[in-house]
């Protein structure tokens, strides 16, 4: 009981990210909503798994955990790319 | 209970639709993008809900993962003006609403035949047959042994897809040096090895769990994605590596068809193996395939031909 009300407000939490990862107004304001939805969705799973016994929850979240860390690395790259590539993009990185 | 239960369930759906309809119609490319990995996370969740775990984890894995990483690194080499999709002429929304027409048609059609399926469908069958097909855990037994026609089909798919990649050009070169980025190769340094030992923890756990060989790929193709980016992997644009580079990427499909034509030598039948080899047969099949499907996904990840 006590398990699925935290995974609950968890996951309202991840609402109030979806609403920022919506508003923006910065990339980078939207990346980490989505990460913000990553860790949510984490905490959830392993509180399910403790829930319902099924251990194999805790692979999910660790594949959560894992490729949300590609996705950060995939972001600083374009970020970096707009930045310097060319100078006309550098308030589109800033702004986007 | 049940109601705190139902909300949780009613969150998460309305969460998925925002996040669809966000992705599918949101005109600011990056946005649409990172709803789009947002949506992949979500479906997870929806998969767990509905107790399907190895499909939670090939969506974690591949959805939310590899794909929203693709998608990410398509959009950095786009022009910076490019941002925004235009929006919709007026002579093309009698297409989208015909599109909208057939999408609802379709649904109400599919959820129609789904309920008419007979129950509690397949499942005893399946246990019957799962002793002879050479592992404990259903999935596996029903992927790689009782209808592994369809697996060989996705995997010579997935090949199709790089061929096609492939041949749009040449390889491009990662954007970012790894001297302008200094933290970037110590991520991919200190991560590595966790997308070595999770993959051949997935896989191993396949055989009498949820797991397997295509959220193993997938879990090692994000690390090979990894080493791309950070410029780590020079031996995929070496001229004189191409022939190996190639054999890796069609070595599932061909060690599948290898077991295949085996059936046919000692069954008789394509595609049968024999329950006295098959714990073997499949966890080789299923190495190979992890391995493909990883160089596959880095192979997407080149956006063009390497060593041209």
């Amino acid at each position: 009981m006590l398990h699925t009300t935290t995974a609950a407000l968890l996951l309202l939490n991840a609402g109030v990210a979806l609403w920022r990862l919506h508003r923006g107004p910065t990339s980078a304001d939207r990346m980490l909503a989505a990460q913000l939805v990553t860790t949510s969705s984490i905490a959830v799973l392993l509180l399910l798994g403790a829930e319902l016994e099924q251990p194999a929850l805790v692979d999910v979240a660790l594949l959560f955990g894992l490729l949300a860390a590609v996705a950060t690395a995939n972001f600083v790259t374009r970020t970096w790319t707009l930045l310097h590539e060319e100078t006309g993009s550098r308030e589109e990185a800033s702004r986007d | 209970m049940s109601h705190l239960v139902l909300g949780f369930d009613l969150v998460i759906v309305a969460g998925l639709a925002w996040l669809a309809w966000q992705a599918l119609f949101d005109r600011h490319r990056f946005s649409a993008v990172v709803h789009f990995m947002a949506f992949g996370l979500v479906m997870a969740l929806v998969w767990v809900r509905l107790d399907a775990l190895d499909i939670a984890l090939a969506e974690a894995a591949i959805g939310a993962g590899v794909t929203g990483a693709l998608l990410l690194a398509a959009l950095g080499r786009l022009p910076a003006t490019s941002g925004h999709a235009p929006g919709w002429r007026d002579s093309q929304w009698p297409l989208v609403l015909l599109a909208l027409v057939t999408t609802l048609a379709a649904t109400l059609t599919l959820a129609w035949v789904a309920w008419q399926l007979p129950r509690p469908g397949l499942a005893a069958p399946i246990g019957e047959a799962l002793p002879n097909s050479g592992v404990n855990h259903a999935v596996t037994a029903v992927l790689l042994n009782l209808r592994a026609w369809d697996t060989l089909l996705e995997m010579t798919v997935m090949l199709t897809a790089v061929c096609l990649v492939w041949s749009l050009g040449p390889a491009l070169m990662p954007y970012a040096p790894a001297t302008s980025l200094p933290g970037l190769p110590a991520l991919a340094r200190l991560l590595h090895p966790l997308f070595l030992l999770v993959p051949a923890y997935l896989l191993w756990r396949g055989s009498h769990a949820p797991g397997g060989a295509f959220p193993a790929g997938a879990v090692l193709g994000a690390g090979g994605v990894l080493l791309v980016l950070t410029d780590a992997v020079p031996w995929m644009h070496e001229p004189r590596r191409q022939p190996l580079l190639r054999l890796l990427l069609a070595a599932g499909v061909l060690l599948f068809l290898a077991v295949a034509l085996g059936g046919v030598l000692l069954a008789g039948t394509f595609l049968v193996i024999p329950a006295s080899v098959a714990g073997t047969v499949i966890l080789a099949v299923e190495v190979a395939a992890a391995l493909s499907i990883a160089l596959m996904l880095m192979a997407f990840y080149l956006y063009g031909e390497p060593g041209r």
